[in-house]
């Protein structure tokens, strides 16, 4: 029983640690015309699923990576849909003239050089990705 | 003869083309190449394209020569929009298509908006916009983003398509958050219906004797729809009203024709509801279709009619590998509610089952396979027309369905 009872609590910290990490790797980054410090996760999926076109009463628009492991899992932790399903959703929005597409860039690089030239830009890179030029918000 | 043989060769080479394009253009990251700027402005681009080929046992359908196998079943679509400023945005979308006598390569205005965002929970657009009835109307023609290769009849009729599809006027809209609780979504909407002169109501007329001209109209109407309430499920209802005039005419002797007027008020109400969790749609809608009329042929009073047509669905879709989907709806449509639904005239029962496999991102292909009972009224206009069936109609229509599209 002990053992049970050991093994549960090692498990439970060992997730308890995966899911910080995970949320840890990924780096929200705003152009510096964003205001606000820090955005709810409700705010992130808002922005992405391009319900909200404004946070802390700035104007912004939502810059994607076109793939990788940090574009999965922020659409995972944050968006709450798979590749193909926002993808599909994206294309529903733009086909009946009810949103454009979101800029994507292929590498984080790129995300990075666009946010931090462009007004209003939201990305995601991994914590680790040197981001010169703009600002990271902590996610509530 | 020779132009037969003609038309079938450009048929088969646009084909070709457009094969060897997705085949060619669906491997590639395509997103590089939808966006220009002019003056400082991005302006993206987009479009689509679909081909398909039906194949049925007896019945032909949707006016097609299914029985042989068809694949005068072709669509497509580019739109241009861009973003003026923080708020306001325009754009356009032609939209051409070809299935069977419907359409005939006669490309459409799809919409074209200017959309001014104020708030979240305020915004408005003008112009020719997609009306929004149930879960997909407004999306019926991108076959790209539904698992099924022919969405569900008794809710999306091809042949009707540009009865509900979009309308000329203006929308108010906005999604007003509700914490915990989910968000709801409007859209209030007023202008002037859509006309097809080349789709199944005056197509089908003909069959009837009636010769209709044009069919002007207003629309009004709204959505409301509550998002997860539940995480993943939508639920919602539409409502739309159309009061319009048919102008036609009818021949009432070997060498006589009269105009024939028909007024009508079309009132539809749909409820609906979707639940995403994992890898599982489940859609399910309900429509009821109410239409109060009084005629006049040439000076003569021709009396009124009334009839109140029902359909509903459910569906399933379910995604077991990265590009692989399968689903399967049941679909049913009455066209007199308040008669017995037994005979074949009082019902089209629809049953598929279906595979979506995603070649690319952007490039799919569909294997779809139907087993309809039943055809309707002739004054149903659901997909069997007397034109393509002279011998009469068979009760049951088994019919196979292959389409690939292409987007960008």
């Amino acid at each position: 029983m002990k053992h049970i009872q050991f093994f549960l609590a090692v498990t439970a910290v060992a997730i308890f640690a995966l899911s910080n990490l995970q949320a840890a790797d990924i780096k929200v980054i705003a152009n510096s015309s964003v205001g606000a410090s820090s955005i709810s996760a409700d705010e992130l999926k808002d922005v992405f699923l391009l319900t909200t076109s404004s946070v802390g009463g700035a104007h912004v628009e939502p810059v994607l990576a076109k793939g990788g492991v940090t574009h999965e899992a922020f659409l995972k932790q944050y968006v709450g849909k798979t590749e193909s399903a926002l993808s599909t959703y994206y294309r529903s929005l733009v086909f009946t003239g009810k949103a454009s597409m979101p800029k994507s860039f292929a590498s984080e690089n790129e995300v990075a050089e666009y946010v931090a030239k462009t007004k209003g830009a939201i990305g995601y890179v991994s914590a680790g990705a040197a981001a010169s030029g703009v600002k990271t918000l902590d996610v509530k | 003869m020779n132009s037969k043989v003609s038309r079938m060769g450009r048929m088969v080479l646009g084909l070709t083309v457009i094969v060897c394009g997705a085949v060619k253009l669906g491997a590639q990251d395509i997103s590089n190449y939808t966006n220009f700027t002019v003056d400082g402005k991005t302006i993206q681009f987009h479009g689509f394209a679909s081909e398909g080929f039906a194949y049925s046992n007896d019945n032909n359908y949707l006016t097609m020569n299914t029985s042989q196998g068809s694949f005068a079943m072709t669509d497509g679509g580019v739109n241009v929009s861009t973003q003026l400023t923080d708020n306001f945005r325009v754009g356009a979308q032609i939209y051409d298509r070809n299935i069977g006598e419907l359409g005939k390569w006669h490309p459409t205005l799809d919409w074209a908006v200017a959309d001014y965002k104020f708030r979240d929970w305020f915004g408005i657009r003008a112009g020719k916009v997609k009306t929004v009835l149930g879960l997909f109307n407004d999306t019926q023609d991108m076959e790209f983003l539904h698992t099924f290769a022919i969405l569900p009849q008794s809710m999306y009729p091809l042949d009707l398509r540009a009865s509900t599809i979009a309308h000329t006027g203006g929308d108010v809209y906005g999604t007003i958050k509700l914490k915990k609780r989910g968000d709801l979504s409007y859209t209030g909407y007023a202008g002037w219906k859509s006309y097809d002169k080349y789709g199944g109501y005056v197509y089908g007329g003909a069959a009837v004797g009636i010769n209709v001209t044009s069919m002007p109209g207003r629309q009004f109407g709204g959505d409301l729809r509550w998002n997860n309430l539940v995480k993943g499920l939508l639920f919602g209802a539409s409502v739309m009203l159309s009061p319009e005039t048919v102008n036609a005419s009818t021949q009432v002797a070997p060498t006589v024709t009269y105009p024939y007027t028909i007024w009508w008020n079309d009132n539809t109400v749909a409820f609906y509801t979707e639940y995403k969790v994992g890898n599982l749609i489940l859609d399910g809608e309900y429509r009821r279709e109410t239409v109060g009329a009084a005629s006049m042929v040439g000076p003569i009073n021709n009396g009124g009619f009334y009839w109140d047509e029902r359909g509903w669905y459910v569906s399933a879709a379910y995604r077991v590998a990265k590009r692989l989907e399968l689903g399967t709806y049941e679909s049913r449509y009455y066209p007199m509610w308040d008669q017995s639904h037994t005979p074949p005239t009082n019902h089209i029962y629809d049953t598929v089952a279906a595979a979506k496999v995603e070649l690319t991102d952007h490039w799919d292909l569909k294997i779809e396979e139907h087993f309809m009972d039943g055809y309707g009224l002739p004054y149903s206009f659901r997909g069997f027309y007397p034109q393509e069936n002279p011998d009469g109609l068979k009760p049951k229509t088994d019919m196979l369905v292959i389409r690939t599209g292409w987007n960008f």
